[in-house]
């Protein structure tokens, strides 16, 4: 208004009068007036956006992973629980869109090195130590262990100090026997209805891995400090993509798209040390599928509970970082099921989703541990360790998590992916007949104690 | 009605001796296995089972009770890095145990679900020496006049008297010498539980029935004084204390109320640790408990840890 605007011309002049000395005018210390931002409260996209920044700085500012997982998940909203054990048809193709994930078939380049250095016989000092990723190691690794082993031959027992060459014969006679006194010598009663998982491959599973885990400690200091979970629970919530919700009162408002893991893995072995990365962090191995369907259409259905993110014991054990989970597939899920519906293409997928699927729940769980989230990147990747197994039939899966950062904002100018490698299942025996295990797999054995050998380069 | 385990004496023709064999009590008093490193890996593992387990605030018995004896036994188990004959056990889970004797002129008999049992290819070497087993000749059993001692038994009409050799494993089974039972009473409602009395009575009648059972199927069917006695270990817990027993059978001639006696070692009523604190206690703004495991006796843990070695190392 003129008046007002006289007014404030005489006031200023008045007190510019009143200086005595004119001076420089003094820089100010402080604006003068608070900076324009968009308001909290309104029903506005700026405001809305001004909400999340302040949410965003909240969970940054969290002095505890504590306080920051529950401000993480403090807002319960309808979400898709997502399954990892699921009968859904090509259900590995729409867990790779909703994670990020690019599936690599077969196993990673550094668990070929060590099965060479391991089948190389003799396996020396050199060769039992961890073995190194990267297209390099395998020839290097090669040389020592080639020009070891006919000295190692020589020698018939090493030195106290050295580790013994991997007896695969004393580790197939622990497997036949946890097999044999699951399935054959201990007297059971029938199993129950529907139940045949946890008569006998269930124990088998636990002895097996119990048992191995033991045997292997004195070789991997790091089996030696693990923690060994029967039955653990591990969960995930994220966000990935947006979506516009249909009905109700927020109808017609843009929403992230949230999905929870909630998964129970029948064991698990977590270890307080990382495990080494297998591919720097920013590699780029394939590409990930991307699905113009609603996650509904899967079938995925939603439901609002309390997001939970637990790697299976809460922070404040120093047992924070996973190495290996072992999944036995349910009765609903066997293969003589998927063969006689004619569906025999399902069977791997089966296998490949529940690997995907707890790999990156678990992966993405301990990396919240540590802090991180998907406005905190991670900043080194995150390697777990997977069989998934019906008793007879075992798939091994290796999972690198190189980003957390999927919702709609943070995936816009994300070029990394997680990466998962995985084999398609293969049988660890033939059949059990009169106190003998016919046809038993060498092979899928050392993979498995390859696994459970796994370990950071330190040790 | 009066404590349980002077009536399964009897019923066992058992002497009682406090505290551990001499040992067992060796392998607890050892420096040199090391059992030092194992207490921080034991207090963590104990705190894992009572405070970090569950997204919950604090995990149930019924879910403690079982973790903290799984997270023990892999501990025990790690050791086999370092004796490789640790490597000739088995845990065998649900396991049942049936084994009939008779006891002046009354028949007897141990049956059900034995808890988890742990077998090795190698018996444990007996415990007592040939003196000690000729001394308790003089030993007189407690007698309960006027009560029968068989109160408080179930009394049924038995067809087929089950002597299942080895126990719930067919012939050919490698690990066939039971090495030690694990009583979990893992119940939340304490009701539920067994008093541990009760629980050392149940240990006992438990290791007698598998150590019979044992000895018919090296032995033959016929009651005699043992050449060579059968030892089998026993340890029960509720979560927090432990009892822990050896027990050595040295005859199956159980009719007689004289002769050789069975000798059992109990240990009883060992705290692992005294409280598991999940939520800090405050009362008037001021913390009297803090959050976390006090009292942690690592001392129960290296008994159980010697249990475990025990008959290898």
């Amino acid at each position: 208004m003129a008046s007002l605007r006289v007014r404030r011309l005489l006031g200023s002049s008045r007190r510019w009068f009143s200086e005595t000395v004119p001076g420089a005018p003094s820089p100010p210390a402080s604006p003068l007036y608070p900076p324009v931002v968009a308001s909290i409260t309104a029903k506005s996209k700026a405001a809305k956006s001004r909400r999340l920044q302040r949410f965003n700085q909240r969970v940054h500012a969290a002095a505890t992973v504590e306080e920051k997982l529950r401000l993480y998940g403090k807002l319960q909203r309808p979400k898709y629980t997502v399954y990892p054990q699921t009968f859904a048809l090509n259900a590995d193709r729409w867990y790779r869109s909703f994670t990020r994930t690019v599936l690599v078939p077969g196993m990673p380049p550094r668990a070929a090195a060590a099965k060479r250095t391991v089948a190389a016989a003799g396996a020396t000092p050199e060769a039992g130590r961890a073995p190194e990723p990267g297209v390099e190691a395998p020839a290097a690794a090669e040389a020592p262990g080639a020009a070891e082993a006919p000295g190692a031959a020589k020698t018939p027992e090493p030195a106290a100090g050295a580790a013994p060459s991997l007896d695969i014969g004393e580790l197939r006679s622990l497997a036949c026997d946890a097999l044999l006194q699951e399935s054959f010598y201990q007297k059971k009663k029938r199993p129950f209805l529907y139940r045949d998982q946890d008569h006998t491959p269930g124990p088998f599973l636990t002895q097996l891995v119990s048992t191995l885990a033991a045997s292997l400690s004195g070789r991997n200091p790091l089996l030696a400090a693990s923690s060994l979970d029967l039955n653990p629970e591990v969960n995930y919530y994220w966000h990935h993509g947006e979506e516009v919700v249909v009905h109700g009162h927020r109808k017609g408002r843009v929403d992230p798209v949230r999905f929870q893991i909630d998964d129970n893995p029948h064991l698990q072995i977590r270890v307080p040390k990382q495990l080494p990365e297998v591919v720097p962090l920013e590699s780029d191995l394939g590409d990930v599928p991307v699905i113009d369907h609603k996650p509904s259409k899967l079938p995925l259905f939603k439901k609002q509970y309390e997001n939970k993110v637990f790697i299976g014991s809460k922070v404040a054990d120093p047992c924070c970082y996973g190495h290996t989970q072992f999944h036995l597939l349910p009765d609903k899920l066997k293969r003589e099921r998927f063969i006689r519906e004619r569906l025999e293409d399902q069977i791997e997928v089966v296998y490949r989703s529940n690997g995907i699927a707890s790999l990156f729940a678990w992966t993405a769980a301990q990396a919240m541990y540590q802090g991180f989230w998907s406005e905190a990147d991670v900043t080194r990747p995150f390697v777990s360790q997977a069989v998934v197994t019906d008793g007879k039939y075992f798939a091994f899966f290796c999972y690198q998590l190189n980003t957390l950062a999927l919702t709609a904002e943070t995936i816009k100018n994300n070029p990394r992916k997680n990466i998962c490698w995985g084999t398609d299942s293969k049988p660890l025996y033939d059949v059990v007949e009169d106190g003998n295990v016919k046809g038993f797999n060498d092979e899928v054995l050392l993979q498995l104690v390859l696994f459970l050998l796994n370990r950071p380069k330190e040790l | 009605v009066f404590p349980g385990v002077r009536q399964a004496q009897w019923l066992t023709k058992t002497k009682l001796v406090e505290g551990l064999p001499p040992a067992v009590q060796g392998t607890v008093d050892n420096p040199a296995l090391g059992l030092q490193e194992l207490e921080e890996r034991a207090r963590h593992v104990v705190s894992h089972a009572r405070l970090w387990d569950t997204a919950e605030a604090a995990p149930r018995r019924e879910k403690y009770c079982p973790v903290l004896f799984e997270n023990l036994i892999h501990i025990c188990r790690s050791m086999s890095g370092k004796y490789p004959s640790l490597r000739k056990r088995m845990l065998a889970r649900n396991c049942r145990i049936a084994a009939t004797w008779e006891r002046e002129s009354i028949l007897l008999q141990v049956r059900g679900l034995s808890g988890i049992l742990m077998n090795s290819m190698t018996p444990i070497p007996p415990v007592a020496s040939k003196e000690e087993i000729l001394a308790t000749k003089e030993h007189v059993l407690e007698t309960f006049y006027p009560i029968a001692p068989t109160i408080d038994l179930q009394e049924v009409n038995v067809y087929k008297e089950l002597n299942d050799t080895g126990q719930c494993f067919r012939d050919g089974y490698p690990y066939s010498h039971p090495h030690t039972l694990f009583f979990l009473e893992s119940a939340s409602v304490r009701t539920d539980r067994f008093r541990p009395e009760q629980l050392r009575a149940k240990m006992l009648m438990f290791a007698f029935g598998n150590a019979l059972a044992k000895a018919k199927a090296l032995h033959g069917n016929d009651p005699k004084v043992l050449e060579q006695p059968v030892v089998v270990q026993s340890i029960g817990t509720d979560g927090q204390l432990f009892q822990f027993m050896v027990f050595q059978l040295n005859t199956t001639d159980l009719v007689s109320n004289d002769g050789i006696k069975n000798l059992v070692w109990i240990d009883s009523d060992q705290n692992l640790y005294e409280r598991a604190q999940c939520v800090p206690e405050v009362k008037k703004r001021v913390v009297t408990k803090p959050a976390g495991i006090s009292g942690f006796q690592p001392d129960t843990f290296k008994k159980f840890l010697a249990l475990y070695l025990h008959g290898t190392v």
